[in-house]
């Protein structure tokens, strides 16, 4: 994957985004290979603060599910990465206000399924536990969920996480462009020249820019 | 609460009623537009938001506050529709459409009688309301032209006066005069298309698009930029109603715009003729305005919901329908796709127009021989983005990974890192039969934000010709992503029979006043001073994207009120 190396290609951090525009940019500390080798439990309970909407501990929740869907990795950019427990956080406190009671309700739920499957809360089981507990959402299989629904809150997590990813930074994600650098989209390019289109490598031409 | 006179109101500021509004405005008469949404510039769309647009739906219907509900037969429950595929301001879905601009094919027209004359009446299954139009090809080919020059489409003829042109599509119907501007430049995702078609000796060519290959008529020509379908364009180059008719409809002095207006009932006296329209302004009041001539041009959904919510006791069934035809006949594209990835080049498949990118029209209408077959009609094929969009919201939303990887996790992030600048989807658009229980009509349940009861859509593709016809086009999917160079090609998964973009029906035109709402200009056969127009009147879908069709449709109905109906208001047929 060495086309992915974020240091192949320089890229626009603009000051303004992720000060002013929004409030608890920070939540989630930028995180080192160093850190990865942490446990989960201490990687998300000892690092989440208080969001505009989550409390800490459903930060750290939500924060390390987001992970596990997508994960970070040297030069592979993840949701820790990418801020996506931020990006959450604004979205439910803003455009998705209306989903506040469906994140209370579903990781209410999610702790009740762990501690009765696990004997432990999200946070503290290691990945692999923590991948048994999102596959069994994703199918259904999940026992203690009524509304939402296990799927219902899988899908709904897996999307948002999608935006957190790369969604223009401007919303709180995607933070230094690390969903974009991930996958190679170079942003909201306002031209594509001829050149470009008739390019079979990677586009190079332009920095990565947001709005 | 507001009451005001004028000589024309039109409903709904999309493809037709722009393109009305300028038309009848600049022949003198008053035009007052009823639009529900805003009216929104060019400079509102300089944001290349992909969560905004893509995602939220920012140009479209709000759909828990505008709800459509949907069930697949009259024994199950309606449910809401999650996404609604159509817009919401002032210019409607041309601002933030993909703009691909076919002409229907001569067949398209008369596809009762050709299937008859080709392959017998039991080719027709017995349950499908199949019929002709009421007008041929020939007699909407100057409004086409028309539309296209005074629009702004860019392609290549593949059929000039009967002479085939290689490079244009040499399916199509003939055209008195090349496009008004060449074909847009194609991304890789177009030049791998086009490699492949030919091998397989197929004849591929650049979709026809109200883009701007150059600059046309003082608008700038496009940018390449790929923030096209679900978005407004940031240069204006989308030749949308929005930066084309209503300007012009606006320098007449004749036209005025009532924006965040809600038009609920259709108001009409005993002697059988509509004396204008309430509608409910931004602030909620209860408004009328008396016209001489109503024009019903919203999304096809509304015709049926208006001229329903409007009976009287004169109507009992409501206005316009003593066919019984109203709310009939709904139609719907459904879009088979397969997924297609390379592993020894880039794609980038985000740059350039976003939506068909690249076309051939081999399996489409009657273009291919059905003998032996167990369907008719066939699809239009071209290779798109995901989801007629190419940023990476939309690959994660819409892209089933292939067979073997998750939808989440480290192979999932591996493969949309590897893969989202090496894929492309190669798609069909399916030209679906009529049927007539499919239908639109009033939800008892479900209402709007005005208290308005929802339009339910009752309508299930799967159907013995249709399901036939999409497993005929995934196999020529697969063969035609392998021939491009694809490493790998897999299949997304069918929907669950709910519709899908570009709706047809409800007010079906035709010859005979007993089996059709309106003729073929849009004029009720009940009421004369009452039109209908858009693709509500489509008596079949074909396999194209409607929209130039629609707005043909509404160049013709213009020019028969403007020379014909002004002169004399009465029947027009």
């Amino acid at each position: 994957m060495t086309e992915h190396n974020p240091g192949r290609r320089t890229f626009l951090v603009r000051a303004l985004v992720g000060t002013g525009a929004m409030a608890g940019a920070e939540l989630v500390p930028a995180q080192n290979n160093e850190a990865r080798k942490e446990t989960n439990a201490q990687l998300h309970s000892e690092t989440e603060r208080h969001g505009v909407f989550f409390n800490r501990s459903d930060a750290a929740i939500v924060s390390a599910f987001a992970e596990r869907l997508m994960p970070g990795a040297p030069d592979k950019p993840g949701a820790h990465d990418a801020g996506v427990v931020n990006y959450i956080d604004l979205a439910l406190s803003g455009a998705y206000a209306d989903l506040q009671d469906f994140y209370r309700r579903g990781l209410a739920q999610l702790d009740a399924y762990c501690r009765k499957t696990y004997n432990d809360t999200f946070v503290r089981l290691d990945t692999a536990r923590q991948d048994q507990v999102i596959t069994a959402l994703e199918h259904g299989e999940a026992t203690e969920f009524t509304w939402p629904t296990a799927q219902e809150f899988f899908n709904t997590i897996r999307t948002h996480t999608m935006e957190g990813m790369f969604a223009d930074p401007i919303y709180g994600g995607n933070k230094d462009f690390a969903g974009w650098r991930l996958v190679g989209f170079p942003g909201a390019q306002p031209i594509f020249t001829r050149t470009d289109m008739e390019s079979r490598q990677a586009f190079k031409r332009a920095p990565i820019t947001g709005l | 609460m507001a009451m005001e006179k004028t000589d024309v109101v039109i409903v709904g500021m999309g493809a037709v009623g722009g393109i009305l509004a300028a038309e009848l405005a600049k022949a003198g008469l008053k035009v007052v537009g009823l639009e529900r949404g805003p009216r929104l510039t060019t400079a509102d769309f300089s944001g290349q938001d992909e969560l905004r647009y893509f995602q939220r739906q920012d140009l479209r219907p709000n759909a828990k506050r505008q709800p459509v509900t949907w069930r697949p037969n009259a024994n199950m429950p309606a449910k809401p529709l999650p996404i609604l595929n159509y817009g919401n301001q002032a210019g409607g879905g041309t601002v933030h459409y993909g703009a691909v601009s076919w002409r229907f094919h001569e067949d398209d027209f008369r596809v009762r009688s050709h299937t008859i004359e080709r392959y017998g009446v039991p080719a027709i299954p017995k349950e499908s309301s199949l019929a002709d139009w009421p007008l041929t090809y020939a007699d909407l080919e100057p409004f086409y032209d028309r539309a296209e020059y005074e629009l702004g489409v860019s392609g290549k003829a593949g059929n000039l006066q009967g002479r085939k042109i290689e490079g244009g599509n040499m399916f199509e119907a003939p055209r008195r005069r090349e496009y008004p501007l060449p074909p847009l430049v194609a991304d890789q995702s177009g030049v791998i298309f086009e490699e492949g078609a030919r091998k397989l000796g197929y004849h591929p060519f650049s979709t026809p698009r109200a883009i701007l290959s150059q600059s046309y008529g003082g608008r700038a020509s496009c940018t390449y930029c790929g923030f096209c379908q679900a978005f407004g364009c940031h240069v204006g180059a989308k030749s949308s109603i929005l930066v084309t008719k209503l300007p012009e409809a606006d320098a007449t002095g004749n036209f005025k715009l009532l924006t965040g207006t809600m038009c609920f009932r259709l108001n009409s006296d005993n002697s059988g003729r509509v004396i204008g329209v309430s509608y409910y302004g931004p602030d909620g009041s209860s408004n009328t305005i008396e016209a001489e001539l109503v024009i019903l041009a919203p999304f096809i959904y509304d015709n049926t919901r208006l001229l329903l919510l409007s009976k009287t006791r004169k109507f009992p069934n409501g206005l316009a329908n003593s066919s019984g035809q109203v709310g009939k006949h709904l139609m719907a594209h459904i879009t088979p796709r397969v997924f297609a990835t390379f592993d020894d080049r880039f794609v980038n498949i985000y740059m350039g127009p976003s939506a068909q990118k690249h076309s051939l029209d081999d399996f489409n209408a009657d273009n291919f021989d059905h003998s032996g077959l167990n369907f008719i009609r066939g699809a239009q094929i071209s290779v798109s983005p995901a989801d007629l969009e190419a940023g990476p919201i939309g690959a994660a939303m819409s892209i089933n990974p292939p067979p073997g990887i998750p939808r989440w996790g480290a192979d999932y992030r591996d493969f949309l890192a590897k893969y989202f600048t090496r894929y492309a989807a190669v798609v069909a658009q399916t030209e679906n039969l009529p049927y007539a229980d499919q239908t639109i009509d009033l939800d008892p349940n479900v209402h709007d934000q005005w208290g308005l009861p929802a339009p339910r859509l009752t309508y299930d593709w799967r159907r013995p010709n249709e399901l036939a016809r999409i497993e005929f086009m995934l196999l020529k999917l697969e063969e035609l992503a392998k021939a491009m160079g694809a490493t790998r090609v897999w299949r997304s998964p069918m929907g669950a029979g709910a519709p899908g973009a570009h709706h047809e029906g409800g007010t079906r035109m035709g010859d005979n006043p007993k089996t059709s709402v309106v003729n073929r200009y849009g004029q009720s056969w009940d009421i004369p001073n009452l039109f209908i127009i858009g693709s509500s009147t489509f008596p079949t879908m074909s396999g194209f994207n409607p929209t130039l069709t629609i707005q043909a449709l509404a160049y013709m109905s213009a020019d028969a009120i403007v020379n014909r109906y002004k002169k004399g208001p009465g029947r027009l047929v």
